[in-house]
């Protein structure tokens, strides 16, 4: 439910006074895996998204008790590591997938939701460990961090493998919402 | 009286915890997030939730048996990268304040004993806290815990007064002196 959680004024805003003054993005890709990991900072806020390739992804799954053909289901839907970290915000942050937005040339949406994943895994009868592990092994829904908190976790867009997106991460910090944008993200291939 | 929030701070941590054969999650970057500094106060401290778990020996252990001492309850899973990463920290931080009151419960999420037992062989130092599980994770829910690793400051008199979310460096000399202060042998702790 929205119900004001981001209002217009604040984006406005924060649009103003946060990401407008030209938060850099970089790109670094790692040498021994090829995975490459996308990264911004706004106002004190670090957000990044690097590559998990469909083999680790379903290797993870697997040893989670996951049946092959619904580990691949997940491990292909372009899973990224995200993290995002309070390192000198304002104040505590706050925030909800749900506000975030994937985006590309076809429109625009939230990153899958980890109820939409876990609707699936309980109507196929994966076991209670293999869904206790999945959930927490997801970037939290929602979540709140004070300075110096922080948590990284698996996050979905369901884009196929090599697509182009931008995704835009919400927050706000004393009810003014903030944006960290990574622009040309590419699903694991 | 310490000061509300301990100095941030960050440490960069190039630990050699990369994936084997899909046993963590795939932390697939070669510079990991950095472990992080402080604790964050709980404005309002209210007793803590229940927590009544086995360990990996199927003793019981109690929270509440811990009144009178400083205690970290951590929640962790042997496939969570940050976890894995503070967890020699926390021992070492136990190893350096046990003797002043400080006990450490690390809860594990999920998982059986067999599997937290061979991972936690593989630590150095090897945690000598107890590694309570939390199969159903109930427990997890009861504290409202949203994301791992969380880790929890109980006072002696079973109140919860910090929360540190992510991982972290809990024998690094802030952590230590923040936490120091706190133990029951020290005034500032009875004067809370």
């Amino acid at each position: 439910m929205k119900s004001g959680f981001i209002t217009l004024a604040a984006t406005l805003h924060a649009l103003l006074a946060g990401n407008m003054a030209g938060a850099a993005q970089t790109q670094k890709i790692d040498p021994e895996t090829g995975a490459t990991t996308w990264e911004t900072r706004v106002q004190g806020v670090t957000f990044s998204l690097t590559q998990i390739a469909p083999d680790p992804a379903r290797a993870f799954y697997l040893n989670r008790g996951f049946p092959p053909e619904t580990a691949d289901r997940y491990a292909t839907a372009c899973v990224f590591m995200t993290v995002l970290r309070n390192d000198a915000a304002p104040g505590e942050l706050r925030f909800r997938l749900a506000d975030w937005t994937v985006q590309n040339k076809i429109g625009s949406r939230p990153p899958l939701s980890v109820d939409t994943w876990m609707a699936q895994w309980q109507s196929l009868g994966l076991s209670e460990a293999a869904q206790i592990a999945f959930r927490w092994a997801q970037f939290p829904p929602e979540q709140e961090y004070a300075v110096g908190e922080w948590n990284q976790g698996m996050l979905t867009t369901g884009l196929a493998p090599g697509s182009r997106f931008d995704i835009i991460a919400r927050w706000l910090v004393a009810g003014i919402t903030y944006e960290g944008k990574l622009e040309n993200v590419v699903c694991p291939p | 009286m310490w000061s509300a929030h301990l100095e941030f701070g960050i440490k960069r941590v190039l630990s050699a915890l990369l994936l084997a054969g899909g046993a963590t999650l795939p932390a697939v970057a070669a510079e990991l997030p950095p472990l992080t500094l402080g604790l964050t106060p709980i404005t309002d401290p209210r007793p803590a939730a229940a927590l009544r778990l086995p360990d990996l020996d199927e003793k019981g252990h109690d929270l509440a048996d811990l009144k009178g001492k400083l205690v970290l309850v951590n929640f962790w899973a042997t496939w969570c990268p940050p976890c894995r990463r503070e967890m020699p920290s926390l021992e070492r931080l136990k190893q350096r304040l046990q003797d002043r009151g400080l006990a450490v419960l690390a809860v594990d999420v999920g998982e059986d004993a067999d599997t937290v037992f061979a991972f936690t062989g593989q630590l150095e130092p090897a945690p000598t806290f107890p590694l309570l599980l939390d199969r159903d994770s109930e427990a997890m829910k009861r504290w409202k815990v949203r994301g791992l690793p969380t880790t929890y400051v109980i006072d002696p008199r079973g109140r919860v007064i910090y929360r540190a979310v992510g991982g972290r460096e809990f024998d690094d000399p802030v952590m230590v002196e923040a936490l120091s202060r706190l133990v029951p042998g020290n005034q500032a702790a009875q004067d809370r």
